[in-house]
């Protein structure tokens, strides 16, 4: 569907709502759904005719926008990526890649589709009923919508990290171990006490481990056994963050992790994210363009109606968009 | 802001009329007190107070209280006292006023006219004039006058003797209903007090937004004592009225009480309760209700052990499992209706279906499974309500880390719910705890059980070679329970005579520990609440 040869048809005027127009298919070939990408001209193609509006300017998206050269190895592939919840079309034919040990920083208005794509990438949207996802995502290469995937071993190698801190209400330690417990990596209980198999020592040790990762230990040491809900947003978000450690991930998905925390708190996600992705591959949705500027290797922006519109080194995408409704969004004409 | 009226930011001293405002509140809620008291038999009208006849002392404190809050209004229309009234009371303190005074002029015309429909004329009169009043005038007139001419005018009755201790009103029914001085005089005491109390409280908030609000927090407030006044006064009442019964032949001492063994030791309590330690029997010298006591206990724990698993899996299965849609509905309104569905008819399933079942004859079991059933709807529900409210988030950050389904359920949603489990099943339980009808039909046999002949579960599991392995002939027997007996002592007069020394005390002292029972069950479940909420909040 990312066609972007421009077409013979005459340019209409443009409109002052994108998206109306967006709704409509004009070509009776055309199947419905399918944004009317190839009415405007293309704002950059050198005939120097822009269709600037009040709101985003009608634009064809190109492919090479979406191209981003890197060294490494790809961690995802995302081919042609299709989420429709019910009728809507939230995510429209999205093909990415994104590099492993990196941070990649995924922007947009509300609304169109950057929580759906990181849901799509450890198949949380599974558990919402009215969503249905075609196309391809490969992790390492493989296939995760496919028959036979085990979405334990998913989600443990791709861990998430929610908008607003959700610690289980339990202690500290226990938040920490629950997900190796049940996977059965550590046993701490009764019946293994009884055996002499317990595991507390081990426990103890990832525990330990996971909050010096997520640098919250220093804060959290002398009362590992409180409730975690007594602690502050930020710690709780990093203890999400220690949480989602502890099954030993590859990949940690963030959905806007700082969008409820002051200043401090989020200065310090930001730090811990600069770390992580010495070890991890970061992939995080965030509001807030200032911190993607600042903690992103690449940064994808998706545009209203879910399609993926620029792809590319963050700073190129900052500071030289090709695309202008790009560039108004980061500039903040639109969002 | 335009046309918003400036007033000073602080008030200057008013402590004066504030003293007489507070004074006014007091007699006023004292005056409830009295009132509420005297309604129950605690302060007798034909009685006096200090030397006083009662009556006569309640006129007075109405009359000086009514002054009180007359005097403050005109005070404050005077410009003594220093307030922010509003233009006038509000259409709610206009519309009481007049009804309460159509109310007012229309007894008091029928009294003296005696028949006809004098009243209702001279009812519209009163209760018009007290509308055109308040209406038509400044709130600090508005909201005192009508309220403060109330108390004078019953104040007065009460002190001329108008209406006196003796006075009755021949209503003249068929029935021969007659509304006594008993009633009348502190029920009109009580509105008269909450009338003139609201009125002294909006003055003592000086009128308007504050006083309104100070008026409202009276009423409140006197309100929601009155509720636990009342609550605290049954317990006590059936206290007072148990608790001889409850010590008859009560010793305390080493070695007066009965040996009970735990584990293997004896022990010889220190103290001997033979109302609660001894069943009945022509030998004892004094009659006891244990074997009632255990039965409850057993029929309460059997009858949680039995629902409380159901009603959370049932909880759960619908809540994580089922598709929300019809089937969720119809389980939803079935549950409902079963809940409200009378004991009675729990009891003639428990008759006709159980029963027929386990033996043929009444037994504790059949007991423990027909309370079950009625309290199972009421654990569903509540279960359901319990875990429809944990949070999705913590389910999405379980699914994250790649945990099942089912372990998430049981590690995290139903620990999450379990507080409001607790809730549901302590409410059951209040309930199901004091049911006599169901487990007449299906558990009861005398009411006068020996002490030896008390149920004793843990004690009847036998294990045998064959299916079904365990046998209980306890469970088997028919028992008897609390509210059985008292139902049997009371309305049949069943086993009373040589038997019991006082009945009267004897029933009291039944009731007494019915109460005690059912509450300490209510400790038990407070306590359970209180843990597991501790475990998952941070205080
Ligand atoms: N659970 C859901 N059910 C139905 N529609 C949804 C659901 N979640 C998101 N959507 C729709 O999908 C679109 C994209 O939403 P989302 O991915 O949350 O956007 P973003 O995270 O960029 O704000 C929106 O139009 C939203 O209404
Ligand atoms: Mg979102």
């Amino acid at each position: 569907m990312s066609e972007t040869t421009p077409t013979t048809k005459t340019d209409r005027p443009a409109k002052t709502d994108q998206s109306t127009e967006a709704d409509q298919p004009t070509e009776a070939d055309q199947p419905a759904n399918e944004p009317d990408v190839t009415t405007a001209a293309d704002a950059t193609n050198g005939d120097g005719a822009t269709h600037t509006t009040a709101g985003e300017t009608d634009e064809q998206v190109r492919e090479e926008w979406r191209e981003y050269d890197f060294e490494g190895m790809a961690k995802f592939a995302v081919e042609d990526l299709d989420v429709h919840y019910g009728d809507d079309h939230a995510l429209q034919g999205v093909s990415i890649e994104i590099p492993e040990n990196s941070v990649t920083a995924l922007i947009g208005p509300s609304g169109c589709g950057k929580s759906t794509f990181l849901r799509s990438l450890n198949r949380m949207n599974d558990r919402i009923k009215s969503a249905r996802v075609d196309g391809s995502v490969r992790i390492d290469g493989q296939e995760i919508y496919q028959d036979g995937v085990n979405l334990v071993e998913l989600r443990k190698r791709v861990g998430m990290v929610f908008q607003s801190p959700n610690p289980f209400p339990k202690s500290i330690r226990e938040n920490i171990a629950y997900g190796p417990e049940k996977h059965g990596d550590i046993e701490t209980g009764p019946l293994a006490r009884l055996l002499g198999r317990s595991d507390a020592a081990a426990r103890d040790r990832l525990v330990e481990e996971c909050l010096r990762d997520a640098a919250l230990w220093e804060e959290v040491n002398d009362r590992l056994d409180d409730n975690a809900l007594g602690l502050s947003g930020g710690q709780q978000q990093r203890l999400c963050i220690a949480r989602c450690l502890s099954v030993d991930p590859e990949v940690i998905l963030m959905d806007e992790p700082a969008s409820a925390l002051d200043p401090i708190a989020t200065a310090k996600i930001e730090d811990l994210i600069e770390q992580l992705s010495e070890e991890y591959t970061v992939v995080i949705v965030t509001h807030n363009m200032q911190q993607a500027a600042r903690i992103s290797d690449q940064t994808a922006v998706f545009l209203t109606g879910g399609e993926l519109v620029e792809y590319g080194d963050t700073d190129q995408v900052f500071e030289d968009p090709h695309s202008e409704r790009v560039e108004d969004y980061i500039t903040g004409k639109f969002g | 802001m335009a046309g918003a009226t400036r007033t000073p930011l602080v008030r200057a001293d008013a402590s004066r009329p504030e003293a007489v405002a507070s004074l006014a509140m007091a007699i006023a809620v004292g005056l409830i007190a009295v009132g509420i008291a005297s309604l129950f038999g605690l302060v007798p009208i034909d009685a006096a107070i200090g030397g006083v006849p009662t009556v006569t002392a309640l006129g007075g404190l109405l009359v000086v209280l009514g002054a009180a809050v007359i005097g403050l209004g005109v005070g404050s229309a005077l410009g003594y006292i220093e307030t922010e009234p509003s233009p006038n009371a509000g259409l709610v303190a206009t519309v009481g006023f007049a009804f309460v005074w159509f109310v007012l002029g229309g007894l008091t015309a029928s009294l003296v006219l005696e028949g006809g429909l004098a009243w209702l004329p001279a009812g519209a009169v009163t209760g018009g004039a007290a509308f055109a009043m308040t209406a038509a005038t400044r709130e600090d007139i508005g909201s005192t006058l009508p309220a403060g001419a109330v108390a004078i005018v019953v104040g007065g009755t009460f002190l001329t003797g108008t209406i006196g201790p003796v006075w009755v009103w021949d209503l003249g029914f068929e029935q021969q209903a007659s509304m006594t001085a008993t009633f009348l005089v502190p029920a009109a005491t009580i509105a008269c007090g909450l009338l003139a109390g609201w009125a002294a409280a909006t003055a003592y908030g000086g009128f308007g937004a504050r006083g309104r609000r100070m008026g409202a927090y009276l009423l409140i407030y006197v309100n929601a004592s009155a509720i636990i006044g009342v609550l605290f006064l049954l317990i006590a009442f059936t206290a007072v009225r148990g608790i001889p019964g409850l010590l008859t032949g009560a010793t305390v001492g080493s070695g007066v009480g009965p040996t009970v063994s735990v584990l293997g030791v004896s022990v010889t309590l220190p103290v001997a309760v033979p109302f609660v330690m001894n069943g009945v029997s022509l030998l004892n010298d004094f009659q006891g209700v244990l074997p009632a006591i255990v039965g409850t206990v057993w029929l309460v724990v059997g009858a949680v052990v039995l629902a409380v698993p159901l009603g959370v899996g049932a909880a759960v299965f619908l809540t994580e499992y089922a598709e929300r849609g019809r089937l969720t509905q119809a389980v939803e309104v079935a549950t409902n209706g079963l809940w409200s569905t009378p004991s009675i008819v729990f009891g003639l399933f428990g008759f006709t279906f159980l029963v027929p079942r386990f033996g043929g004859n009444k037994s504790l079991l059949a007991g423990m499974v027909t309370l079950g059933f009625m309290l199972l709807p009421l654990v569903l529900i509540t279960s359901r309500e319990a875990l429809l409210a944990v949070p999705d988030e913590y389910r999405d950050a379980s699914a994250a880390l790649g945990v099942s389904k089912w372990q998430t359920i049981r590690s995290v949603v139903v620990p999450a719910a379990l507080p409001g489990v607790v809730t549901g099943t302590i409410l059951g339980v209040g309930r199901i705890a004091g049911e006599t009808a169901p487990i007449l039909l299906t558990m009861t046999g005398g009411t006068f059980v020996s002490g030896d002949r008390a149920a004793d579960v843990i004690g009847g599991f036998a294990f045998t070679s064959q299916p079904p392995f365990v046998t209980n002939p306890e469970l088997l027997q028919a028992t008897t329970a609390l509210p059985f007996q008292l139902y049997a002592l009371i309305t049949a007069g069943v086993g009373l005579g040589d038997n019991v020394s006082n009945p009267v005390e004897f029933q009291w002292a039944t009731a007494f520990v019915l109460l005690l029972v059912v509450l300490s069950f209510y400790a038990v479940g407070i306590g359970a609440r209180y843990y597991f909420r501790r475990r998952l909040r941070h205080e």
